[in-house]
């Protein structure tokens, strides 16, 4: 168990339970979207942006040992929060590997369709 | 209040003095310019009246550069982003590119749009695809909307965004019910709005003002009975064209505004 006396009884968020080892989940999980990163091309720009993300993501938590300062330092809410972006990460990073979104564009639209007024 | 008050004290030295000042025709001009000039500003200044809105700068250099960012990333799927209505953010999206574009905008770290506020049909029949179906999204965390928008006809289905927002189930109930759009793999494709048995989608610009059919209590049969339509009166055609121009005021500035990315360039 971690030290009782800074540790935080609840998220105040519904559904949301207080990480009970949120540096061990944060580093599996940042391991895992870089290992999918890694599967795409490299000059991918989704790659690349999220690639820098993670990688200050994980430097700060494989510096920082209080969770608090962590919050303050990552600056985008609860550690649990930061655990559910992750994930959400995650599951995109793969998604993505199906869809290759890296590819030139499918095809132009339709002359006039994104005109507006239509009639003019 | 603030205004009135100070206007009072404006003019009360000049109340003061003008028996000190001697009454030439002149003078008198000089004094009434002074005034002029004192009253009226001649720079624009910045937008200080409280019923019209001001324009905040940082905000849409932030969203033109996320704009982008998600045109850098998912070069596949988005075919333009604009601005509307000044600072509105807006991203057009092949109609496969739906699912892709929206989950990216859902669960990627720097845009986390996980709200889907609605979304809505335009139905434009002089186009070769004439609907467009528009996804308004929201980022609690960054504080900031997004609007997706794509377009199909009456035949090509869409993929169901059901997957990745559970509102949509409802929103795209809707759609089908209001324009006939078909969602493909959305679980409960039913109508929502209207009534059990009715036919026609009553959003499309084809359908008729009147309904197909009417309502009304028959006292021999002793219940409801649905019959179609009929109108006492023929349909007339009023000409209500007029030679002026209407709103000149709509005629300068374009509805909306390309922001250029890069693969144009």
């Amino acid at each position: 168990m971690a030290s009782g006396a800074g540790r935080k009884l609840t998220t105040n968020l519904t559904g949301l339970a207080v990480a009970k080892n949120p540096h061990h989940t944060l580093s599996v999980l940042y391991n895992k979207i870089q290992r999918a990163l890694l599967q795409m091309p490299e000059q991918s720009a989704y790659r690349k942006h999220t690639s820098e993300i993670i990688s200050t993501r994980s430097k700060l938590v494989s510096e920082t040992k209080d969770v608090a300062q962590l919050e303050q330092k990552i600056n985008c809410g609860q550690i649990e929060e930061v655990i559910v972006q992750a994930e959400n990460e995650l599951v995109l990073a793969r998604k993505m590997l199906g869809w290759k979104p890296w590819e030139s564009l499918l095809r132009e639209a339709p002359k006039n369709q994104w005109q507006w007024p239509p009639t003019k | 209040m603030a205004s009135v008050l100070r206007q009072v004290l404006n003019f009360a030295p000049r109340v003061l003095l003008r028996p000190l000042v001697p009454k030439s025709p002149v003078t008198a001009a000089l004094a009434t310019q002074q005034f002029r000039l004192k009253t009226t500003d001649a720079a624009p200044a910045p937008e200080t009246r409280p019923t019209v809105r001001k324009s905040d700068t940082a905000a849409r250099t932030q969203l033109i550069d996320f704009g982008k960012y998600v045109a850098e990333c998912l070069p596949k799927f988005v075919q333009k982003v604009q601005f509307t209505a000044g600072d509105e953010l807006e991203v057009l999206v092949v109609p496969e590119g739906v699912v892709p574009v929206l989950q990216f905008l859902k669960d990627h770290h720097s845009a986390q749009f996980v709200n889907l506020v609605d979304i809505a049909g335009v139905d434009v029949p002089s186009r070769q695809y004439r609907f467009e179906i528009v996804y308004n999204l929201l980022s609690l965390r960054y504080n900031s909307r997004i609007r997706v928008k794509t377009y199909t006809d009456e035949l090509t289905p869409i993929d169901s965004a059901n997957d990745v927002f559970k509102a949509a189930n409802w929103y795209e109930r809707e759609i089908w019910d209001m324009y006939g759009v078909f969602f493909a793999n959305h679980p409960d494709l039913r109508r929502i709005l209207t009534d059990y048995g009715f036919e026609g989608h009553p959003f499309r610009k084809d359908f008729p003002l009147s309904g197909f059919v009417e309502v009304r209590y028959d006292d021999e049969k002793k219940r409801v009975v649905c019959e179609p339509l009929e109108l006492a009166q023929e349909f007339r055609k009023f000409e209500l064209s007029s030679p002026w121009e209407q709103f000149p005021n709509f005629r300068g500035p374009p509805a909306s505004e390309e922001i250029p990315t890069q693969e144009k360039k």
